[in-house]
């Protein structure tokens, strides 16, 4: 294993997959390896987290989720953005802002 | 997130599992697929794939958790999981069933008695307002001694805490009329009485005030199983008139079902009420000089007042009647008792004793349990290991050994109230006539509520150690050492432990049921002063209407004693008043005239029995000084009396009784003064209420001094009494076919009857200590059993070098006698604090009887060692051989 291992900051995994559904219904390997890739393979989503992660998304009712053939014909389940969930995002993408703002004048003050 | 979903979730758990399990292997196979698209292997790439998840079964765990609400299905899971457990040792499972099963179900037996008689509110408005007022005096020893009419009737008009009084007493009518006559127990009460109580008849408007009233008296209320009998439920018996003693009377209710109004002290017939008429007072009534003690009253207090406040005023009261009427009022008070209290207090204790007996074997079978789920769980600590090893927390593993605990304690609780049903019916079956009332003792809520609870609170009581020992065991040092791991020691200490509490227990209960036993045949020791056996008594009530002249009252009698007499199989008959055991006798005060003259109060008290022909001899009591009555004086008034040994020891020890002349105040003051009687014998004494109340001083009259038309006929036979009591019914219908025998019974009976309570109570005593001592016997038997299991490598190791049987007997039963002394040591000093409970029960025994306490211990170290000594010798049989194979 010699791949940058970052583990997520707790709370940001919901905020990274909701952002990636807003692309389009996808499933969970996809999610991962859009995450990934978008990130210049920076950010790894552990799998042990992912799948509970959606599950809890799917019961708040952010994301909805239903079976279907995946590109090469696989069966897949794929997750889909809920209007609650778009609220969701909007409301932890200002969090984020927020923190990262807050984060970078401490850095620049110190 | 909601609630609903989940559980909706829950539901359809199945599906969930496979969609979840589809879910990730379809990633896994995309993920193996890239995998193999970037150019590894396809082992690679599979291998890859699936160790980027790790643990797939815990994240499926972690993901359901998401889906369900887990604890609720885990729960179910180590239900489940427990269920299989038990099947798989099914040894171990029915006997911590059964232990568990015998100690629910006689606190759920138990505690249905003490739910009817002490918890649940008596069938009556605001019961708790409810109290008994009776007088006592500093000379009597008895605190509940009835009221005279004139004292009720200025308690009425002088108190301000009862909102309202009644007065109540028994007699035995003859109810005549549509069927063979019948004795019936009439409470004659004040108008106001079902009104005081809060009680409506079903049937019928009941009393009226104005029933209260002379000339409106004549209406009567029956009682719901009189009705049902005698009347087959007639619904149309309110305006109907039946007969009693002659008279006709109306009746105007029938008493509810529940209505079971009996207070024992006080009443005349010593029996449960059948039928109530209002009373309306003579004029004689409001007379202090000329009036007795005997009725019974009960009050209603006030809103706001307490027991207590009542008992002051009605303190104050008594001391200004004391004032006012010193001769028939000195050193008499008042006595306020809660309804409650009147009603449960003999009970209280004996059945307090019982209930804390059967908590004590329900925690005897607890400790028994957990010290075979203790031995269990030693073997199976590599399975717990194993389990802490991947990945199951401490509260997971604790959690599923508790479901077990409480599996086994559900079973058992479920064939507990089983038990417990048949175990009431067989207590009630078994109980004493009139201790208990059969119909208020049920399986209610309130009991049910109790078995789930007393089973709850036992599973996780004996539950609780052994899972949380396993549950903090070291894995690496269990896994290494083969399964005798680090727990095994601080079990092995909570198992001695368990056995030493169990024979403490165990001893507590013993030296309980040992006192008991000692008290009970300490009582049968005690001679009743006459001889019981073959003796018949019933009782006849001559109508005032029909034989109110004297002379044809002794007439009917003398001739009815002199047809019964020539009955085959008769040896002797005769009759008295108030005969012993059969109730209350009527006492009065005695002038002996070679005594200074004294106000009525201060007087001696003796009981006055009324005796016929032949009475003294029929029962067997001695002459011990004079003579008996000859043939003139059991005919007419000759104005002599037999006294009692204890008469003469108490107020006549300095002079020879015979020929002195005493006043007895048992007719009107003036004929009774008018007519001292003179002594002319001694007789021994007789327990008249019990074997366990010391005989009381008594003057006896003949029948003609005083003639009453109520007497017990006694009836001393050669063969089976009661054989006899139909043809004794045929020569009574041909004098009179309207008279009924009432309380038939032996003598046999009655003395059983008075001793049927502590009979009981040492009975039930007895069975509970006798399954302790058996359940603690079963635990140490088991505890050194194991350990012989345990150590058959050592054994086997001693007797090759050489030990001698006695050698490996005494090291076995070492530890069996330490823990035996240990226990029986630690018990004899909770049974000496705890055995003054047990003091109001006991008849001469002390509380802390030596021989008693050392008796019991004895008995309890020997059962215990013999129940090391199996396992013990098994030891000494170890082959040497097969023993270092183990393993």
């Amino acid at each position: 294993m010699n791949k940058p291992k970052n583990d997520l900051l707790q709370g940001t995994l919901a905020l990274l997959v909701l952002k990636t559904l807003t692309r389009g219904p996808m499933h969970g390997y996809g999610i991962t390896l859009h995450i990934q890739s978008v990130s210049k393979e920076f950010l790894r989503v552990e799998e042990g987290s992912l799948y509970p992660a959606l599950h809890r998304m799917e019961q708040d009712g952010w994301v909805s989720a239903e079976w279907g053939a995946s590109q090469n014909k696989r069966r897949a389940r794929y997750y889909r953005l809920t209007s609650s969930g778009r609220k969701q995002l909007a409301e932890e993408e200002k969090n984020w802002e927020r923190l990262t703002k807050s984060v970078a004048q401490v850095l620049q003050f110190a | 997130m909601s609630l609903i979903a989940r559980l909706r979730s829950m539901l359809r758990r199945e599906r969930l599992d496979r969609e979840l399990g589809d879910e990730l292997r379809s990633h896994i196979e995309m993920r193996a697929a890239d995998n193999l698209a970037a150019g590894m292997t396809s082992e690679e790439a599979g291998y890859d794939a699936q160790k980027r998840f790790g643990n797939t079964t815990l994240l499926k765990e972690d993901t359901r958790t998401i889906d369900i609400i887990s604890w609720v299905d885990e729960c179910v899971r180590d239900f489940r999981y427990a269920l299989r457990m038990l099947q798989r040792s099914p040894g171990f499972t029915t006997v911590a069933v059964l232990t568990l099963a015998l100690g629910i179900g006689a606190n759920t037996a138990i505690f249905s008695v003490v739910n009817s008689v002490l918890i649940r509110p008596l069938p009556y408005h605001d019961p708790d307002n409810l109290v008994m007022v009776w007088e006592s005096s500093s000379q009597h020893p008895n605190p509940h001694n009835t009221v005279s009419p004139p004292n009720f009737l200025d308690w009425q008009t002088r108190n301000t805490v009862f909102s309202s009084m009644a007065f109540i007493f028994d007699e035995r009518e003859n109810l005549t009329g549509n069927r063979e006559p019948e004795e019936v127990v009439v409470q004659a009460v004040s108008a106001n009485f079902f009104s005081l109580l809060g009680v409506n008849p079903i049937l019928g408007p009941g009393f009226a005030p104005e029933n209260g009233q002379p000339g409106h008296d004549n209406v009567v209320i029956l009682g719901y199983g009189l009705w049902k009998e005698r009347f087959a439920g007639d619904l149309a018996i309110v305006g109907k008139s039946i007969l009693l003693n002659g008279h006709p009377q109306t009746v105007v209710g029938v008493t509810p079902q529940n209505f079971n109004w009996f207070i024992k002290d006080g009443s005349l017939t010593g029996a449960k009420p059948q039928v109530w008429s209002p009373f309306v007072f003579p004029q004689a009534f409001h007379d202090h000089k000329q009036m007795g003690r005997f009725m019974t009253v009960a009050a209603r207090l006030r809103p706001g007042v307490t027991a207590s406040q009542a008992q002051s005023e009605m303190s104050a009261i008594a001391a200004q009647l004391e004032q006012e009427y010193p001769d028939s009022d000195g050193h008499w008070g008042v006595n306020v008792v809660s309804l409650r209290d009147q009603i449960s207090g003999d009970l209280r204790p004996a059945l307090l004793v019982l209930f804390g007996a059967v908590a004590f074997v329900l925690m005897i079978a607890c400790a028994n349990v957990s010290s075979l789920l203790l031995a269990r769980a030693a073997s199976r600590e590599r399975e717990m290991a194993i389990r802490t090893a991947i990945g199951a927390s401490r509260w997971r593993i604790a959690r599923q050994l508790l479901m077990e605990s409480l599996l086994l304690a559900l079973i058992g609780g479920g064939i507990g109230v089983a038990l417990a049903v048949w175990g009431t019916n067989a207590l009630l079956a078994a109980s004493p006539r009139n201790l208990l009332d059969l119909h208020a003792i049920s399986m209610d809520l309130p009991v049910l509520g109790f078995a789930i609870a007393a089973t709850l609170v036992a599973g996780l009581l004996f539950g609780f150690l052994p899972s949380y020992i396993s549950s903090h065991s070291r894995i690496s040092e269990t896994l290494k050492e083969g399964g005798r791991g680090s727990s095994a020691n601080r079990r092995a200490f909570a198992r001695n432990a368990f056995v030493v509490a169990q024979l403490g227990l165990a001893l507590v209960l013993l030296a309980g049921s040992g006192l008991l036993i000692r008290s009970f045949v300490r009582l049968i020791g005690v001679d009743p002063g006459f001889n019981a056996n073959h003796l018949l008594t019933f009782k006849i009530t001559l109508p005032q209407s029909k034989y109110g002249k004297d002379l044809s009252c002794i007439a009917f009698f003398q001739q009815l004693l002199a047809r019964i007499r020539v009955i085959p199989g008769v040896r002797s008959a005769s009759m008295e008043s108030f005969p012993p055991l059969t109730g209350l006798g009527a006492a009065t005060g005695v002038h002996i005239l070679s005594q200074p003259q004294q106000s009525l109060g201060d007087l001696p008290v003796a009981n006055v029995g009324v005796v016929g022909q032949d009475y003294f001899s029929t029962m067997n009591i001695p002459l011990r000084a004079g003579r008996l009555f000859n043939a003139q004086e059991l005919a007419q008034e000759k104005h002599v009396t037999v006294i009692s040994q204890a008469f003469a020891d108490k107020y006549l020890r300095a002079v020879n009784p015979l020929g002195q002349k005493a006043v007895i105040y048992m007719k009107s003051d003036a004929e009774a003064e008018s007519q001292p009687s003179e002594i002319i014998g001694v007789v021994g004494d007789v327990h008249q209420i019990g074997l366990d109340t010391a005989p009381e001083p008594t003057v006896y009259w003949p029948h003609p001094e005083l003639v009453m038309s109520g007497m017990t006929i006694l009836v001393r036979t050669s063969t089976d009494p009661l054989a006899l009591v139909s043809t004794i019914r045929n020569e009574l219908q041909q004098m009179d076919p309207e008279l009924p025998t009432a309380a038939v019974a032996t003598m046999d009976q009655l003395l059983a009857d008075s001793l049927s309570r502590s009979r009981f109570t040492m009975l039930l005593l007895g069975i509970f200590s006798v399954v302790a001592l058996v359940l603690a016997s079963v635990g140490i038997y088991g505890l050194i059993a194991y350990s012989v299991a345990q150590r058959t490598q050592e054994l086997g190791i001693r007797i090759a070098l050489g030990a001698q049987r006695r050698d490996v007997l005494r090291l076995v039963l070492a530890q069996g006698t330490r823990l035996t002394l240990l226990g029986v040591a630690i018990g004899v000093l909770a049974a000496l604090a705890l055995s003054r409970l047990l003091a109001t029960l006991l008849f001469a025994v002390s509380a802390t009887d030596p021989l008693t306490f050392a008796g019991v211990a004895a008995l309890l170290a020997i059962v215990a060692l013999g129940a090391c000594f199996i396992p013990a010798r098994r030891a000494t049989c170890v082959d040497p051989i097969v023993a270092l194979r183990y393993e």
